[in-house]
């Protein structure tokens, strides 16, 4: 018993930090539909300034993340208005793929290039302290990783339905061309969007980074989760990535546990499978979400 | 008078010039300089270059200068490219290599087509010299040797450690799941039943994972006193930290190379929770130099000539194999391809004479059989040498 409650909490820890890292894929490719396989090097970047910022300067991680998101919010405006935005007239929609698989490309050699292939340390400043609920251990940033999780899907959630912007991003995400018509301006709500959906990761950089080395290719370890956990939460739906995080983090645990830590991952993509199969729409696919209706 | 002079001095410079664009001999120099692999790649190249530094300021080989003609194998396609390249375009005798053993295999098949000498003096998988190539040779210890030499420090110094039977050990094996971990832990695993071990759990995990809470439960679960991990660096770093913060602690972790011998790794993972963690990979450098002759002078020409210490032992071990295989041409006649496998064939170094400290002798398939790993342990942060005695510069601690 003692032993599935600390498989049971290890799961749900892990599955918010899916879903940290998951948020701002939903958001890009719920509205702006863009496949963005450079996701995790945002990530990476993010990590890395993390890195910078508390070992050159003393910043604790946790506050490098009103610096880091800021920056990472840049990122992605400068992404969408000088990569992505040029290719969504080309005929072809792969071909957005393709730029974005190139800008993942050249961003892990960039830091391959600027900090070696060797791992960063960022400071832990007391994130890694375990903290014990009765016979189940989790450790302070974990729980950071899963109350920001939770604060951040709540407060995009608001901001969607509440705001005049949101309002006007979810048009777009509905349908480009009606919104075009009612005088939104397309583009700009793409580069916002693009620019939020970054800061998100930014700011997951923060709560990643004091619990998990930095590395060139960190990303890559986050990014294939993260879009099965957005396909699963049924494109562009923020509780439903959230919700398909907490599956998969469960499944990840238990199957690791249980069945062996080397058939964990057939196990997940199996499920994921399964899920697809069963409901192509992703499991949570319901009026809040954002991509239902094609552009 | 003096034009004269001046035409026989013009004359002697054309002939010793061209006698020296006659006299020098091209090797290739295989590795990742740029990629995923280039830190250990260029380290790896790096005791190559010294090697050769030695040669040619020693006279050379057979009178000729060494030249080295470097290839980058940053992927499995490229080092095939870059292999030919070297064979047809640049003609070189031989090529050095690689570090990553996936290249290795894939441009040693291009040398042997071609009928050139390829010298692996670094890649571990057991591939590498089990394909029955006739123009493959490798210096360096590989994949058995690391399963070995982890299974002997278990036997013959853990479990005496521990005052216990090395049969009443728990042993769990962990592994990165390609075929690096694959073929290390089953070499531990072959070595563990022959020597009577009780392994408890053995499971492989993929290298590019976030989370290793559940096998640290599973191994606390199965009592596993003794840990062996194959792995690279995150994965190492991430077993390392999760287990001391689930509280499990085992009596020994004895880690295979990879991220187990870098300082970053220790940094990262804090010098207390690292500390008595055993490590089994190519010799590094705080090592008792007795059975290592030559390893300071290494040390010295690297710091002359990089300007900072060696990074790790992959530098060394290219050196000590490089140095043997070039000294041994120099003692044939020519650089035909099958002068030069007689050559290196007749090499019959003892164990403790080279600065690796393991000798040098090759057997039919073409792998040094006298190639050995050596066992460390982290100690106040500083990966020392532990095992063998000979080699040990401090003592082996168990901790309980």
């Amino acid at each position: 018993m003692e032993t599935f409650l600390q498989v049971l909490v290890s799961g749900l820890m892990l599955g918010a930090l899916f879903a940290i890292v998951s948020v701002g894929l939903t958001l890009i490719f719920g509205i702006v539909k863009v496949v963005n396989f450079a996701h995790g090097e945002f990530l990476m970047l993010g990590m890395y300034l993390v890195y910078l910022f508390t070992t050159k300067l003393g910043i604790h991680p946790l506050l490098t993340s009103v610096i880091v998101a800021p920056l990472l919010f840049v990122a992605g405006v400068v992404t969408q208005r000088f990569i992505i935005q040029p290719l969504m007239s080309a005929r072809d929609d792969h071909i957005q793929i393709f730029a974005t698989v190139g800008l993942s490309t050249a961003l892990i050699n960039l830091a391959l290039l600027l900090f070696g292939a060797d791992i960063a340390n960022t400071p832990s400043s007391g994130l890694r302290t375990p903290i014990t609920f009765g016979p189940v251990r989790v450790l302070l940033g974990q729980l950071v990783i899963l109350a920001v999780s939770i604060m951040l899907v709540i407060g995009l959630q608001a901001f969607l339905k509440r705001t005049q912007t949101g309002r006007a991003i979810r048009a777009v995400a509905q349908n480009r061309a009606a919104a075009q018509l009612m005088g939104i301006n397309v583009n700009r709500i793409y580069m916002l969007t693009f620019g939020i959906g970054a800061a998100c990761v930014g700011l997951a950089a923060s709560m990643v980074a004091p619990l998990y080395p930095t590395s060139p290719n960190i990303g890559t370890y986050f990014v294939l989760t993260a879009f099965v956990v957005v396909v699963l939460g049924g494109l562009g739906s923020l509780t439903g990535a959230f919700a398909g995080a907490m599956i998969i983090g469960l499944i990840d645990s238990f199957a690791g546990f249980y069945i062996g830590s080397d058939v964990r991952e057939v196990v997940v993509f199996g499920v994921f499978l399964l899920i697809l199969i069963l409901k192509p729409s992703g499991l949570f696919s319901n009026r809040l979400s954002l991509s239902h209706v094609s552009p | 008078m003096k034009l004269p002079n001046l035409l026989k001095m013009t004359a002697a410079a054309i002939v010793l010039s061209a006698s020296a664009a006659h006299a020098e001999v091209k090797f290739g120099a295989l590795y990742p300089f740029s990629g995923q692999l280039a830190l250990l790649g260029e380290e790896s190249a790096r005791g190559l270059e010294i090697a050769v530094d030695e040669i040619n300021a020693a006279g050379g080989i057979q009178g000729e200068k060494v030249v080295l003609v470097k290839g980058d194998a940053v992927d499995n396609n490229q080092a095939i490219g870059e292999a030919r390249r070297l064979i047809s375009l640049e003609k070189v005798s031989a090529i050095f290599g690689t570090y990553s053993s996936a290249r290795s295999i894939a441009a040693s098949q291009v040398a042997e087509l071609s009928g050139i000498p390829y010298f692996e003096l670094g890649a571990v998988a057991d591939e590498v010299t089990s394909r029955g190539l006739k123009y493959m040779f490798r210096t360096n210890p590989y994949a058995k040797d690391m399963g070995e030499m982890v299974v002997d420090m278990v036997v013959e110094k853990v479990a005496p450690g521990l005052g216990k039977q090395p049969g009443d050990l728990k042993i769990g094996i962990i592994y990165e799941d390609s075929s690096y971990g694959t073929s290390v832990s089953k070499h531990q695993a072959d070595f563990a039943k022959e020597k009577g071990l009780n392994i408890v759990l053995s499971s492989g995990y993929p290298a590019a994972t976030v989370d290793m809470s559940s096998l640290v439960l599973q191994l606390k679960q199965a009592g596993a006193d003794v840990v062996l991990q194959t792995s690279y660096q995150n994965d190492s770093v991430l077993f390392l930290q999760q287990a001391n913060e689930a509280g499990y602690k085992p009596a020994a972790v004895i880690g295979g190379g990879g991220g187990y011998s870098m300082q970053p790794t220790a940094d990262a993972v804090g010098h207390d929770v690292i500390e008595n963690v055993l490590d089994v990979d190519f010799t590094q450098f705080l090592v008792n130099t007795k059975a290592t002759p030559g390893l300071e002078a290494f040390v010295e020409a690297y710091k002359e000539k990089y300007g900072i210490a060696p990074r790790s032992g992959h530098s060394l071990n290219n050196y000590v194999g490089a140095k043997a295989l070039m000294e041994s041409i120099g003692k044939a006649e020519g650089f035909e391809p099958d002068t030069i496998v007689e050559a290196v064939k007749a090499i019959d170094i003892a164990d403790g004479q080279t600065a690796a400290g393991y000798g040098i002798k090759f057997g039919e398939n073409g792998q040094n059989e006298r190639a050995a790993m050596m066992g460390m342990q982290w100690q106040g942060g500083k990966l020392v040498a532990v095992y063998p005695d000979a080699a040990a510069v401090s003592k082996l601690n168990i901790a309980n």
